[in-house]
């Protein structure tokens, strides 16, 4: 067991550096991210940044190299997706097609879909949402009620999903669509947003705009080659998806990031000086570090080959109490950051909002971790 | 990064596990005690060179040894002997056990003073080294799952030996010590619980099934995991910050697991015949240590945020701090 970096896992990190540095505009922080990673205007410029992160190899560089990638292990992949997080999320919603669209197609994906949807994701020009939620299941994914209705040489798709966030710009849907009566009878789709029957509408909330679009899907036909995977094989698939979902997002840098902006405003205004307040900062770092050991553990894992059981959830768990407490600081010790004072602070606060539900719940999370990792019998 | 054992690192846990495995039954007449300390289990430890592999394998090897040493429910000094004394006196070799003694409060308690036979004295810039014997130290009952103790007289400290400005190295490597001893301490409580909801039926159904139990359990092994790695980066990387962070992180977040473990555990949970508590009063003991988790806190904000950063380039890129 040892926790250095090797130095081409350094020299990596300051090569994603140096990109970031040479490829986002000069107003990045003061003009886009504010506006959040699912902002229209973050979404457009993922095309271009994702397009030129692709010609520098800086894209998919853990996917095989038969589909675009340069086979490097799970480690630069985590690399990358830590600076891209601490820099805003530059990649938009491109950071799902390399976290897991891709890696969904690559194990479930016929060779059409595989020849169609890999070299454009690895492209960095490819626009998804993810057509999982209805108003009617979140977290029980199960209970959907979008139906596709097979007819032979296509299916018939009827229903609608809300929360999808990118939906107003994305080219593509990975849907959930129930394809039988059975509980766990749900196939996937993938399907062009322009396909006839579909409409998008967006409604305001908490978190940024960009995330709250309702799609509505009425009488969209599409070919039997839009399934991937057999039919009926949906939640296999979909958990397959979810467990590089539950990591593939590294809270605990952006969260120290925030941290050490907030950190940063205070020393700026003199109000740096409160011994409470920095042990309360500095309890929150622990927490995230917490967070970053367990994460860092499952990919790890995935290095090692070792099966996942349930420690992607219980890093989903450790990075949300950290995110709560430092939640709750922000709004303790710079409230006016949250009120037009500093718009990269704003936004960390409201896109985690909704950080205990987005994913599957907390709860689920807790769920898992007690049944698969520590063996505790079926709910009383 | 690399989270798995090494062939040399399994190996030394597994050979130490066999002889604490051998000491793994309390006595019968242990089972009333609020704590025992298993002075056979020591020499042994001792005489085997397990105390002695900071020195000769490294930090993080004896971070592991500590570990297993703290998930035992019998008593040993393992982490101060086998982390902090090799920081403070490289090869030279101490009597131990070796207890801390904070210099401000020189007349109160101290934890494992009765069994010590060198107490080192923190006295805020030098540490003051002092040979401990058994008949100037009184045993003073304590609810801690450690053995407890005054000196009868307060000891001069003038002609004791002293190391100048150590007082720093001193803290940090308690704090390492401290995370290691709760990881370990951490696990075992947890898993004991764990198979005790298991095994107990209430209302028709085994504790563990539960839901509010359930979730509890998980956060309850949230903390003891990852206690378990912040403390073995802080004995790896040697960095202030990460010691810092772990001795942190066990402070701020043993809390809830001591009192969920014994919630979970009922009223059984508060005999001492249960034994529970030799683990979560060991957890509750350490957590006032080295400063407790204020001045952790307090030196994790100056780690990250003062002037005076840490400035290791590869420690940087391992913790992450910037």
């Amino acid at each position: 067991m040892e926790f250095s970096w090797t130095t081409r896992q350094l020299e990596f990190r300051e090569h994603v550096r140096k990109a970031l540095d040479e490829l986002l505009p000069r107003d990045w922080d003061e003009v886009y991210v504010p506006q959040s990673y699912a902002s229209d205007a973050q979404v457009e410029f993922s095309r271009t940044f994702c397009a030129e992160l692709a010609k520098r190899g800086l894209l998919v560089p853990h996917w095989p190299k038969k589909f675009g990638g340069n086979d490097a292990d799970d480690w630069q992949h985590f690399i990358l997706g830590e600076e891209m997080k601490a820099a805003g999320e530059p990649r938009g919603p491109q950071y799902m097609n390399v976290n897991w669209i891709g890696p969904v197609m690559m194990r479930y994906g016929s060779e059409e879909h595989q020849r169609e949807h890999l070299q454009g994701i690895a492209s960095g020009k490819v626009i998804w949402c993810q057509g999982f939620s209805e108003p009617g299941a979140g977290t029980d994914l199960a209970s959907l009620k979008t139906r596709a209705e097979n007819r032979g040489d296509h299916y018939v798709i009827n229903g609608s999903k809300i929360w999808t966030s990118y939906a107003r710009k994305a080219d593509w849907c990975f849907l959930l669509a129930r394809t039988g009566p059975g509980r766990k009878e749900i196939s996937v789709f993938v399907l062009p947003m322009e396909t006839p029957g579909i409409s998008v509408t967006s409604f305001p909330g908490l978190i940024k705009d960009g995330h709250l679009n309702e799609v509505f899907f009425t009488d969209v036909k599409v070919p039997v080659t839009a399934r991937l995977g057999q039919e009926g094989e949906g939640w296999k698939i979909i958990t397959y998806a979810l467990s590089y979902e539950r990591v593939g997002v590294a809270r605990y840098h952006a969260g120290l990031e925030a941290l050490n902006l907030a950190i940063e405003q205070l020393k700026k205004e003199n109000r740096y000086d409160d011994p409470v307040m920095q042990s309360r900062a500095g309890i929150i770092a622990a927490q995230f570090e917490a967070a970053r050991l367990l994460t860092y553990r499952v990919v790890d894992q995935r290095v090692h080959k070792i099966p996942d059981t349930s420690e992607a959830n219980l890093c989903r768990v450790a990075s949300l109490e950290a995110v709560e407490d430092l939640m709750d600081f922000l709004v303790q010790y710079v409230p006016e950051s949250l009120a037009g004072g500093n718009a990269l602070l704003e936004d960390y606060y409201r896109i985690n909002i909704p950080a205990g539900i987005t994913g599957g719940t907390n709860e689920l999370q807790l769920d898992l971790v007690a049944r698969r990792g520590l063996a505790m019998p079926g709910r009383a | 990064m690399n989270f798995q054992l090494n062939d040399e690192q399994a190996a030394l846990v597994s050979a130490v596990q066999e002889i604490l495995q051998d000491h793994a039954e309390l006595p019968q007449s242990a089972r009333i005690k609020s704590c025992w300390f298993n002075a056979n289990l020591q020499q042994l430890l001792t005489d085997n060179g397990y105390l002695n592999v900071g020195r000769e394998l490294g930090p993080m090897e004896a971070a592991l040894v500590s570990i297993e040493a703290a998930k035992m429910q019998a008593l040993t000094e393992v982490a101060v002997s086998a982390l902090v004394v090799p920081a403070l006196f490289g090869d030279e070799v101490i009597e131990g056990p070796v207890a801390i003694v904070n210099g401000r409060n020189l007349t109160q308690a101290h934890r494992n003073l009765p069994i010590a036979r060198t107490a080192l004295v923190d006295l805020g810039d030098d540490v003051a080294v002092l040979p401990i014997q058994a008949e100037t130290v009184e045993a003073v009952p304590s609810i801690f799952a450690y053995p407890y103790g005054r000196f009868k007289r307060a000891p001069d400290l003038s002609g004791a030996r002293r190391l100048r400005c150590r007082s720093d190295l001193l803290r940090h490597w308690w704090r390492v010590a401290l995370a290691a001893e709760s990881a370990g301490a951490a696990q075992a409580a947890v898993e004991f619980t764990l198979n005790h909801v298991k095994q107990r039926h209430v209302f028709g159904h085994p504790i563990a099934a539960f839901q509010t139990v359930q979730h509890r359990m998980v956060k309850c092994h949230m903390v003891a995991t990852a206690l378990y790695f912040l403390s073995l980066r802080a004995a790896w990387s040697g960095l202030s910050y990460d010691a810092n962070v772990a001795a942190c992180y066990a402070q701020q977040n043993v809390k809830k697991l001591v009192v969920d473990l014994h919630q979970f555990t009922g009223a059984m949970g508060v005999t001492n015949e249960f034994a529970l508590h030799l683990w979560t009063y060991r957890l509750r003991a350490l957590q006032s240590e080295a400063g407790g988790v204020v001045e952790a806190a307090l030196d994790v904000a100056r780690d990250r945020w003062s002037v005076e950063q840490c400035t290791a380039p590869i420690a940087q890129a391992a913790t992450g701090v910037k």
